[in-house]
């Protein structure tokens, strides 16, 4: 008799990785997406593995809109709508939620403002009820107003000492210039400017269901959960125009250094960007593979070289940063700071091996399987799938992009990535904000191009 | 209307290998994804005495290579499998983990195993994590507002026995005092297979799971523990106080800890919901008294580390107040809060609905946890720790119900003992344009 299974104990110890197994096939729940009568597009998505739903309506206006008459309107309204309705005043609603096993989020960035709820799904009527409230009877109250208005008066000044805030403040200003996408944050003097009755008129323009998106993910059937919500969402009708595109701002040319000088500072936060695309341009795909081989991921160039090997900073990257009417890409390192120049160095000298050099085919492919995989693990969680739902319906992207999103990056080659690097990696004009003490960096940073020079609150200083 | 509540069940299998490693496999289809996770019970509270800041650094030496994975091959693997990968210091354990797409559980546990085996690193790796971390507490730290508020300034103030009181961060000088040696003997010491848990949780068969572990861990030999540091304090007989300067932002800051119960009393448990009581979001007492009633703070939150904790901890309130209220006002208007939960107690209706919350909260934090960037997250962490601490993973389906059945008496009576002046500690983060010292 032979034995055809080895004995344990013959088991000798492996000295090389094992393979990976044969990939399990992997299934995004099926979305349900109807647009009802008045105009409000609705998608569900079955997540059941915990009891709880999460739920967020986007209006597809933010503070872009209002950059040039009254910056960060949008967020200051978002703020205020969860602290009244006609029925409920701001104590009833947080004891509502907190009776619904719920937390509420509402908000506003460049190109939207968000109600969000995550609870217990047993509640699931109650909770779209409050959404519903909050979204057609804010109250506004004046008291709860003037309250947060104060609140976002400090919150601002503390913006101002954050070296991260002040990096991304100074290089929306210098890549977007007149563009609203210029302005991230108001000014202390633009938020006691606030007055109620903007918010109100701010509301009652944009908090309307014709061109915005309810979103519900969780343990619920899509049946039952669309009857929900036919009968909370559907008695809702107002006015809407839809909001206008912005001139393109022009492209930066040549590198520019802008500094902003905070006394004493320990750390440089450095910035560096330029313009780049949107997701729904076709290099958007070839744009994120290159990233994740540049700096965006543990194991991307910048973080072995100014991390790992030279030992600068502790959490440096590159990001593409998709806003709904344009894009751009950045590089950030905090860095100690007599490495300042020599940072700046390693970041532009990984640029251009990116825009010069073919990518070999082992790191192409490592880059390839991180992309797909991390992004599908949205699909695990409530929270996950609700941010890759929110990114294909507010960009409008296609119906399959979940689907297919692995297979396209996978098709990527070595030469799609020079392309997309020469394209956006744009090394020769890109702008270079530094955040620190200027007696410390100015003479290093100024190797890389003409300097300005500003204060924390954006005044420009000799 | 409501509909009935659903129980979650998660599903637990646990063994222990001949060398004393625990394993536990938790199995949930739904996804193909795996996340896993290798805890030591080895944290900042612990580490050497006199070298603040080791356990920190030494996580980030795991990282640096082992037998058969030179330095960055570990992370290159992970994330050229599709995963995702981190590790923290805690109070009380360092955990590692990751995220990876399921069909690369097995070569995940290999790189664990490898590391957990053999820590292969270099005077050079010393000196560029050393670099590395002093960026990370002057980013996290030194070079932000309120950086390190409260975690890093109050258990100096609020503890007197070293291992709680001491800066988890690192003094620099402690930090440059790190030899290799240092690194090797701490390794040595705590990374034995018998003073860990390995978790995995996800698309697996926890009976394959548990023989890829097998075959590669169990061959790691044990070693013996060293008796666990004495984190006791002496009895606390009066109020703490302590001031430290805020460089940077312009608003006064206050923090107030208490000491808590022991874990796994009938207090500890009051206690999680008494937090809840007070901290729980703008319906928690602090906020609305505070924030939205007298507005004499601009924020207001708080929390109680109870659940992932083997030893003294506080619950701990932030507060960030208006510069035209003096701190003293403002902890008077807080003590209120406290006074009239200790005079008055709690109604049943308010009691119920926090109970809902708590739970609701405790079903995301097994979900997600740490911002849901990594799957089941929290699901990982709380296992972890109930093995450690506890001996008994399957308290992640039981912990619920001793939660979920405090009575309002001990709720007030925990507010009594525990949240008295004699109990607590009281920083203050002094603005320097408001009287701070340079």
């Amino acid at each position: 008799m032979t034995s055809l299974g080895a004995p344990a104990t013959s088991f000798s110890r492996r000295t090389t990785p094992p393979a990976l197994a044969p990939e399990r096939p992997l299934t995004w729940p099926k979305r349900t997406a109807v647009t009802l009568e008045n105009g409000l597009e609705v998608v569900l998505a079955e997540s059941r593995a915990f009891p709880k739903i999460s739920a967020q309506l986007y209006f597809r206006s933010g503070n872009a809109i209002v950059a040039h008459s009254a910056p960060g309107l949008a967020e200051m309204t978002a703020t205020v709508v969860r602290t009244g309705t006609t029925s409920r005043p701001s104590r009833q609603i947080e004891e509502d939620l907190r009776r619904m096993g719920a937390g509420l989020g509402s908000s506003s960035g460049a190109d939207s403002s968000v109600i969000s709820v995550s609870g217990l799904a047993e509640f699931s009527s109650p909770i779209l009820e409050l959404i519903a409230d909050l979204a057609r009877n804010a109250s506004f109250p004046e008291g709860e107003f003037e309250r947060e208005r104060r609140q976002r008066f400090e919150e601002v000044k503390i913006e101002r000492t954050t070296p991260a805030f002040l990096a991304n403040e100074r290089l929306r200003q210098v890549l977007f210039g007149e563009h609203p996408y210029a302005v991230i944050a108001p000014s202390e003097e633009q938020v006691a400017a606030f007055r109620r009755e903007q918010l109100v008129e701010f509301y009652r323009k944009h908090y309307v269901p014709a061109g915005s998106l309810l979103l519900v993910v969780g343990d619920f059937s899509i049946e039952a959960m669309l009857e929900q919500i036919k009968r909370v969402f559907g008695g809702w009708a107002a006015p809407h125009s839809r909001p206008p595109a912005s001139p393109a701002p022009p492209r930066p040319s040549g590198r520019h250094v802008h500094l902003v000088h905070l006394p004493g500072t320990v750390q440089t936060q450095v910035l560096v960007g330029n313009l780049a695309i949107t997701r729904r341009d076709h290099d958007w795909y070839r744009l994120t593979l290159a990233n994740a081989i540049y700096g965006g991921a543990f194991h991307s160039r910048l973080v072995l070289n100014i991390r790992e090997q030279k030992g600068y900073t502790y959490s440096p990257g590159s990001s593409v940063n998709a806003l709904r009417q344009h894009g751009y890409f950045t590089v950030r390192a905090a860095v100690r700071n007599d490495v300042v120049a020599a940072t700046l160095t390693e970041i532009f000298y990984e640029m251009d091996r990116m825009r010069a050099l073919r990518v070999a085919p082992d790191e192409l492919d490592s880059a390839r399987q991180y992309l797909a995989g991390v992004f599908s693990l949205g699909v695990a969680t409530q929270n996950g799938l609700l941010g890759q739902l929110s990114t294909v319906y507010l960009d409008e992207l296609p119906g399959d992009y979940l689907e297919t999103y692995r297979e396209r990056i996978r098709a990527l080659t070595a030469d799609d990535l020079i392309a997309a690097a020469r394209r956006h990696f744009d090394s020769a004009n890109a702008q270079i904000i530094v955040v620190g003490d200027r007696a410390q960096i100015r003479d290093q940073a100024a190797l890389f191009g003409p300097v300005s020079e500003y204060d924390s609150r954006g005044n420009v200083i000799a | 209307m409501s509909l009935a509540p659903r129980k979650l069940h998660i599903a637990v299998e646990h063994t222990t290998l001949a060398n004393g490693l625990r394993l536990v496999a938790s199995p949930d289809r739904s996804a193909p994804f795996v996340t896993v996770g290798v805890y030591y019970q080895i944290g900042f509270r612990l580490e050497p005495l006199g070298r603040s800041g080791f356990a920190h650094l030494f996580e980030h030496m795991m990282f640096q290579g082992s037998e058969n994975a030179a330095k960055m091959e570990h992370i290159r693997l992970v994330n050229s499998s599709g995963g995702l990968l981190n590790g923290t210091t805690n109070y009380d354990i360092t955990n590692y983990f990751e995220s990876v797409p399921s069909n690369a559980l097995e070569r995940v546990l290999w790189l664990e195993a490898d590391r957990m085996r053999a820590l292969k690193v270099d005077e050079e790796n010393l000196r560029n994590q050393r670099d590395v971390v002093k960026e990370e507490v002057r980013v996290n730290v030194l070079n932000q507002p309120y950086g390190g508020f409260p975690w890093l300034d109050l258990p100096p103030i609020a503890f007197r026995n070293w291992p709680n009181a001491h800066n988890f961060y690192g003094d620099f000088a402690d930090l440059d005092a790190a030899t290799l040696a240092d690194v090797q003997q701490f390794f040595r010491t705590y990374y034995a297979p018998n003073n860990a848990v390995l978790l995995m949780l996800g698309d697996l068969e926890p009976a394959e799971a548990f023989g890829f572990a097998r075959r590669y861990f169990e061959d790691i030999p044990a070693q013996p523990l060293p008796p666990r540091a004495d984190v006791t304090e002496p009895p606390q007989t009066e109020e703490r106080h302590g001031e430290v300067t805020e460089k940077l932002g312009p608003l006064p800051a206050i923090a107030i800890g208490y000491t808590m119960p022991e874990r796994e009393t009938a207090d500890w448990y009051a206690a999680a919901i008494v937090d809840r009581v007070l901290h729980g979001g703008r319906a928690g007492r602090v906020y609305r008294k505070l924030v939205l009633e007298e507005q004499i703070a601009v924020d207001v939150d708080g929390n109680a580390d109870l659940l992932d904790t083997n030893g003294p901890t506080q619950m701990v309130t932030r507060i960030f107040h208006k510069p035209e209220f003096t701190s003293e006002g403002t902890v008077a208007v807080f003590d209120e809060v406290i006074e009239e939960l200790q005079h008055r107690g709690i109604a049943q209706d308010e009691l119920e609905d926090v109970k809902v919350k708590f739970r609701s909260d405790y079903y995301s934090m097994l979900e997600g946890g740490m911002g849901s960037y990594m799957p089941r997250f929290g699901l990982m962490h709380y296992l972890a720790c109930f093995t450690l601490f506890d001996g008994d993973p399957n308290r992640i389906n039981t912990i619920l119900d001793h939660f979920l059945s405090v009575t309002p008496e001990r709720i007030q009576s925990v507010a009594k003992t525990y949240l008295v002046r004699d109990n607590r500690a009281v920083l203050k983060r002094r603005p320097l344009g408001l009287g701070g010292v340079q």
